[in-house]
């Protein structure tokens, strides 16, 4: 699965399509505005047996669920293994250990702490698409650094995060939005024994499952969740255009696809520094603070797709004025590729995506009060506890 | 979307549907979260014999009759509920009164709720098992009442509800639906349902929705005679009140956080181990950690933290600078806190004046030391895993009784001392101090605050006086959690049918007989002490034409009447040994397989399991064999009806001349086994004679040894050997065998001290031969009894032999230090032994007999086994001492006799004397030997100690002494005990 299955348009279908995306305003087949998500509806809590689970439903049919499993798993350490735990250094070395050797923990060993496995209906475990997606979702987690820091129980052991992401439904569209969102749920809606023991001891935990707190700790008064878990975004380009959460047909003629990662900055950001806020406009007062967590370029389909012929080029015309060289005969479509983009004719995109299209497409994701906000605000709507 | 959640609406059956989640932390580390379904039902019954609609659906048996209703139709009333009622108790009631609730007197038809079973079971087990077999014991009708899955009563957890408020609601819920469902059913008044709690909240809450509710103390008083019961409600629910006392009167450190020890314990830093209280001194302890050889010292009362002999605790090592000796110097609770006042709480003043200068002097000691090396490591309690409080047996302490208390029927605070010297005085409060004075009485420890100084703890039962021969053989048995109580009727079932009248087959088809040798023809003969009942073994022995002997070891076939896995056997096992008192035998087997069937008593005939060996005229064996068998015995000797017949060259008959053969065929052996290093070790020993008639003691006799006895012993442990390996061999990892461990060479670093600078005597411990050969040289010409003196003391650094399985220990583990065996076991004592037993059904299988039972050969039983009988052997042991410690002590009554004695061990301030004529060792305290205490320099260098002022003596050790030996009645402690006085030193 290359982003999406094949898709069975024509040349001429899709170029009609691709010239109706690149107006001003652009026209989706489906009617949504550019900016628009498809319809969907949620829900959380689905697996008793998961420490946290949620299920997302899309208006045109795909659906999928997430469960989240944790255990508790001894933290290996690279330094010296005799500086155990003691009520001494308990007492007085902690601050000054956990800054200068606990940093160094969290930035080796913690890759391992998440463990993330996708599955699609109809595709091996294996399959390169499969772990591509899985990957990119966990290195949006990953690269929130605040969400690893929550997995930590003391400086001996941490949690150990298992999320099996399952796609129930056939993948009538690039999952990768689906996925996300629900991974998104299923984590807000996580939570962890409550722990009893203090400092370094081996964990000891409350067996009352209803003390056990959220992965995500709300605000006791107000029930707001102060950090979210990332989620990613599928954007596309086309012709000037920029199209979030692109069907699978539309995908078909995307000039430039990004699947682009994104977290909530509220809090953490604010210790780091005004600098990290660059990317904010910082005028738009409305919305939340967004940081940017990692961002992929997918393959677009459109790449494989079959050129069209221009009526100039067709035989079937009657147009054979052109005296063809013999190389030209044994490559017509390479010759036609490198001709001028002709109205009306299906021209696969080639080369990369230019520098300032993808800045472009990054910008508008993270813009104040866009679409990653209002995505957020429509998850935030989800009854999670 | 439709939810794929189960909802209410959707679901007609989801009202029946419930669930319960929670978090599991498994052993490995692991933690899940368990989600439980919980279906509803409306079949449970209330099992009230006054409701006929719970009759239908009744769980019915095979046949399809009802199980019987347990509730009474007719309970029994109180001052305020004259109707009748039924006790529903939460959990606390029976954490905290579990013996009210064993009463005869009152507390019958119970309702036991589930949820409240199932709290109890997570926060103490005993106690749990304990409610269990009440709830099986038929006459005082307690039933559990399945509440959790009765849909009337599942109350769901509300949001924000902790687990407690939550059960406490589950148990209202409960009592009201109760009392709804009975007052339906009958037209006559029905009983009341009736809350037991002791939580002040739960209590008002059930005021508020009509609920009968009681406080334990209150519901007692309801009851006739309720002034009595009274007493076993514990202390400690008055603490509620008491807790709002100022928060900075800790006297003792907080304990660590049960996570925070097992991390340490883990981790090297912490150490666990088991608490063992010095008898000498009780605020010092010691406490043996896998980590070190020694023992780790805990001195100190704040260091000790309210351990308790036996308690399982984690302890952290102190500095340097705070290691110390052993203490030199004897301490006893009753003498330095005997003025303590049990009401007031002594919080200024926690480590009393006196015991901080008994303190002084141990500092003092270690300052004056010039060698640094004797120190020993000290460490304190931080924690305690697991408590081993039992009943302990005691009495009030008169001291601590004020005069009004003897009058009046108030609520008393008394001290009880307990009979075990280790345990410290117990805080009681009680209304019947005036009845409980001078009486024998059972008590248990309820909890140890950290603001009290004392445990505190609850009066159980009164056994009786003190000094009647009832009270104290009870005392005694409970002491040493001896199971002393008839054998129950499914034991008794176990029995043949035929009873005394059973006979060995006269046909030899029968099935009894098969694979069985018939040695009836034999001349077998046993020999025991006088008065034996329970005859184990029997030996012959006779010339083969080669001019080697044959020589027949047969004993009792006790696994021919008990068989594995059923009630008698599981009696056995836990009994693990019969326990024999001066006066008194407990059996682990009932009488008739005991002392009739299983006894090989003579001119009967009687299965047995024979081992027959060939051996040279030097005692080397040629060949054995093991055989079940049935052997008739021609005479049944005592030791010293043997000896004599022995002796008496007149006697020439065939039995006569074969016992003569096995003495000098053991004589032999015996010489071999010493020349393989065995040690011939030695405790004082004495037999009390009884008056016939009334069994009162009058005389106390050492035992005189006969060479018949070793005769005997030396041809039991061949049999154990041969058995040993022949079993080890059939099963390598689930032989039960015994070994004796080498002892640590320091234990005896102490001793071989006290022997260099007394007598100049070298102690050497490389080996077991080499400690029996610098044993035979520990002699002193003028003084016989020195040796024995020295072997005593050499037999108390020595390790206890145990039981354990063969697959628990590396071969060279299994030597027996003692015997210089390379493997040993015990085979030969099955009527009073259950490690002989087992040993008995393995060597059975083993020459393929029968075949192994599964619970024979399962290892993880059979270790759980060795653990039981080891603990029971030590307490049958310990039990029997003190038994005859007593009659020892109620034979000198009213008798002064002066004895010589031997000084065993030297403090700063008194010493103990050990008087062989009786067996008894006693100490000797400074302030006893003049009526002014007199001034002692002690010099440990040399165990001298010299004394000065009002009277000048000095006292070495080894020396042997002239004492006075009279009974007396402490007056303090209404105890009676042997009393020595120093008549001069020799």
């Amino acid at each position: 699965m290359t982003s999406s299955q094949q898709v069975l348009l024509s040349p001429a279908e899709l170029s009609y399509l691709h010239s109706s995306l690149s107006l001003t305003p652009p026209i989706r087949p489906d009617g949504r505005s550019p900016t628009q998500y498809r319809p969907l509806s949620a829900e959380t809590g689905i697996l008793p047996g998961t420490n946290g689970s949620a299920r997302i439903c899309f208006a045109d049919g795909t659906e999928a669920i997430v469960g989240v499993k944790a255990e508790v798993e001894k933290t290996k350490r690279k330094w010296d293994d005799d500086a155990v735990y003691t009520e001494n250094s308990h007492n007085d070395d902690e601050e000054q250990q956990q800054d200068g050797r606990g940093e160094a923990s969290n930035g080796n060993g913690n890759s391992d702490w998440v463990e993330l496995t996708v599955e699609i209906p109809g595709y091996r475990d294996d399959d390169p698409s499969t772990v591509f997606l899985a990957q990119m979702l966990s290195e949006a987690l990953l690269a929130d650094g605040g969400f690893i820091k929550k997995l930590r129980i003391n400086r001996r052991f941490h949690w150990k995060l298992y999320l099996d992401i399952l796609l129930i439904s056939p993948p009538l569209s690039y999952p990768l939005p689906l996925l996300s969102l629900t991974t998104h749920l299923a984590l807000l809606a996580t939570r962890l024994p409550r722990l009893k023991s203090e400092g370094d001891e081996d964990p000891f935990f409350d067996d009352d499952w209803a003390a056990a707190p959220y992965l995500y700790s709300r605000n006791p008064t107000t029930k707001r969740i102060a950090e979210r878990p990332p989620v990613t975004l599928l954007v596309m380009a086309v012709g000037g255009n920029i199209i979030f959460d692109p069907s699978k047909e539309e995908l078909a003629v995307a000039d430039v696809a990004l699947a682009v990662s994104i977290g909530d900055a509220t809090t953490s950001q604010r210790s780091q520094g005004e600098d990290d806020r660059m990317d904010v406009d910082s005028g738009n007062s409305g919305g939340r603070n967004l940081k940017l967590l990692s961002i992929r370029t997918v393959d677009p389909p459109s790449r494989l797709t079959p050129p069209g012929v221009a009526n100039a080029a067709n035989s079937a015309y009657g147009h054979a004025q052109v005296v063809n060289t013999g190389a030209n005969q044994k490559m017509p479509e390479a010759r036609q590729t490198e001709s001028e983009a002709v109205e009306g004719v299906w021209k696969p995109p080639r080369g990369g995506a230019k520098a300032i299209v993808m800045g472009a497409l990054v910008q508008k994701v993270l813009v104040r009060g866009g679409v990653a906000d209002e995505v957020l605000d429509a998850l935030e709507g989800v009854d999670t506890s | 979307m439709a939810s794929l959640k189960r909802s209410v609406d959707s679901d007609p059956l989801a009202a029946n549907i419930s669930n319960k989640i929670y978090v599991r932390s498994t052993k490995s580390g692991k933690v899940q979260k368990i989600v439980r379904e919980v279906y509803l039902r409306q079949d449970i019954p209330c099992s009230s014999k006054l409701c006929q609609r719970c009759l239908v659906c009744a769980p019915k048996d095979a046949s399809g009759k009802p199980t019987p209703f347990v509730l009474s139709d007719s309970p029994a009333g109180t001052k305020v509920f004259p109707q009748g009622h039924y006790l529903v108790p939460d959990t606390n009631a029976f954490l905290t009164a579990m013996d009210l609730f064993e009463q005869d007197s009152a507390f019958y038809d119970v309702i036991v709720l589930q949820i409240v079973l199932e709290e109890l079971r997570n926060r103490s087990l005993p106690l749990y098992n304990r409610l269990v077999s009440l709830t099986k014991s038929e006459d005082k009708r307690f039933y559990v009442f399945f509440n959790e899955f009765r849909l009337e009563t599942h109350v769901p957890r509300l949001e924000g509800e902790t687990v407690n408020d939550r059960n406490d609601r589950a148990v209202r819920k409960a009592v009201a639906w109760y009392g709804e469902h009975l007052a339906r059913i009958k037209e006559k008044d029905a009983p009341a349902i009736v809350m037991l709690s002791n939580d002040r909240d739960n209590l008002k809450k059930a005021k508020q929705e009509g609920i009968n509710a009681c406080s334990l103390a209150d519901y007692v008083r309801q009851l006739k005679d309720g002034e009595k019961l009274l007493d076993m409600i514990p202390e400690t629910q008055d603490q509620d009140q008491i807790k709002e006392k100022r928060p900075g009167d800790n006297l003792y450190p907080e304990y660590f956080t049960m996570s925070k020890m097992m991390t340490g314990v883990k981790n090297n830093l912490l150490h666990q181990g088991i608490f063992n209280v010095s008898p000498y001194n009780y605020l010092e302890g010691s406490i043996r950690v896998p980590a070190f050889p020694k023992a780790l010292l805990v001195l100190g009362r704040e260091n000790i933290n309210r351990a308790v002999d036996g308690d399982l605790v984690v302890v952290e090592v102190l500095p340097k600078d705070q290691w110390k000796e052993p203490s030199i110097q004897v301490i006893e609770e009753d003498a330095i806190t005997k003025n303590e006042n049990p009401d007031a709480e002594e919080s200024d003043d926690f480590v009393s004046e006196k015991e901080r200068k008994a303190l002084q002097e141990e500092v003092k000691r270690t300052h004056s030391k010039t060698t640094e090396g004797h120190a020993q490591p000290t460490a304190k309690v931080v924690g305690v895993i697991k408590r081993n409080w039992r009943q302990y047996v005691g009495h009030i302490d008169q001291s601590s009784v004020s005069q009004s208390a003897q009058q009046g029927r108030k609520q008393d605070s008394v001290f009880v001392i307990p009979m075990d010297k280790k345990i410290p005085k117990i805080r009681l409060r009680t209304r019947q101090v005036s009845e409980l004075l001078g009486k024998r009485i059972l008590v248990t420890i309820d909890a140890w605050d950290r603001s009290s100084r004392h445990p505190s703890g609850h009066f159980v039962r009164s056994l009786g006086e003190l000094e009647t021969k009832a009270a104290e053989t009870e005392a005694l048995l409970l002491e040493y959690d001896v199971q002393y109580r008839p054998f129950p009727k499914t034991v008794l079932d176990c029995l043949p049918k035929e009873g005394h009248d059973w006979k060995v087959p006269q046909s030899m088809e029968d099935p009894g007989w098969k694979d069985r040798q018939d040695l009836r023809d034999l001349l077998i003969c046993s020999i025991d002490p006088i008065g034996c009942q329970d005859i184990d073994d029997a030996l012959h022995s006779r010339p083969l034409p080669n001019g080697n002997f044959e020589v027949g070891v047969h004993i009792a076939d006790v696994s021919h009447f008990v068989k594995p896995g059923n009630a008698m056997d599981a009696e056995a096992s836990i009994r693990g040994t019969t326990v024999y008192l001066v006066d008194k035998r407990i059996d682990m087997l009932p009488m008739l397989l005991g002392t009739d069937l299983c006894s090989l008593k003579p001119y009967v005939e009687r299965y047995a399991f024979s081992v027959v060996w060939e051996m040279t005229p030097d005692a080397d064996v040629v060949g054995s064999r093991f055989t079940k068998s049935v052997i008739k015995s021609r005479e049944a000797f005592s030791y010293e009806q043997a000896q004599l017949r022995v002796d008496d060259s007149s006697q020439q008959d065939d039995l006569t001349k074969s016992i003569r053969t096995l003495l000098a065929l053991s004589k032999k052996l015996k010489q071999k086994r010493l020349d393989a290093g065995a040690l011939s070790l030695s405790s004082p020993e004495v037999k009390v004679q009884m008056e016939s008639e009334t069994s009162d003691p009058i005389d106390v006799k050492t035992k005189v040894h006969l060479d018949t006895m070793s005769l005997v012993e030396e041809f039991m442990l061949l049999a154990n050997t041969s058995v040993a390996r022949r079993i080890y061999e059939a099963f390598p990892q689930t032989a039960i065998l015994r070994r004796h461990g080498a002892p640590p060479k320091t234990n005896f670093d102490e001793l071989a001290n006290q022997l260099k600078v007394k007598r100049g005597l070298d102690l050497s411990v490389e080996s077991s031969r080499a400690l029996a050969d610098s044993l035979d040289r520990c002699v002193d010409e003028k003084e016989p009894f020195f040796n024995t003196l020295v072997r005593i003391m050499a037999t108390r650094c020595m390790m206890s032999a145990e039981y354990f399985c063969s697959g628990t220990q590396a071969y060279p583990e299994f030597r027996h230090y003692g015997l210089a065996s390379e493997i040993y076991t015990h085979f030969t004592s099955p009527i009073r032994r259950y490690a002989d037993l087992m040993a008995h059904r393995q060597l059975a299988a083993a020459i393929e007999y029968e075949a192994i039972h599964p619970s024979t050969r399962s290892r993880g039983k059979l270790e759980a086994v060795c653990k039981n009988i080891n603990v029971r052997h030590r307490n049958a042991q310990l039990a029997g001492r003190a038994s005859i410690a007593y009659y020892v002590g109620q034979a000198l009554r009213g008798k002064a006799t002066e004895e010589d004695g031997f000084v065993m061990k030297i403090f700063s301030n008194g010493f103990v004397v050990l008087v062989p004529r009786f067996g008894i060792e006693s100490l000797i305290r400074l302030r006893d030997l003049a009526e002014v205490e007199p001034q002692a320099e002690f010099d440990a260098e040399n165990y001298v100690l010299q004394t000065s002022g009002s009277r000048e003596v000095k006292v070495e050790l080894f020396q042997k002494v002239r004492v006075r030996v009279t009974d007396q009645k402490d007056e303090t402690t209404g105890k009676r005990g042997v009393k020595m006085e120093l008549v001069r030193t020799c």
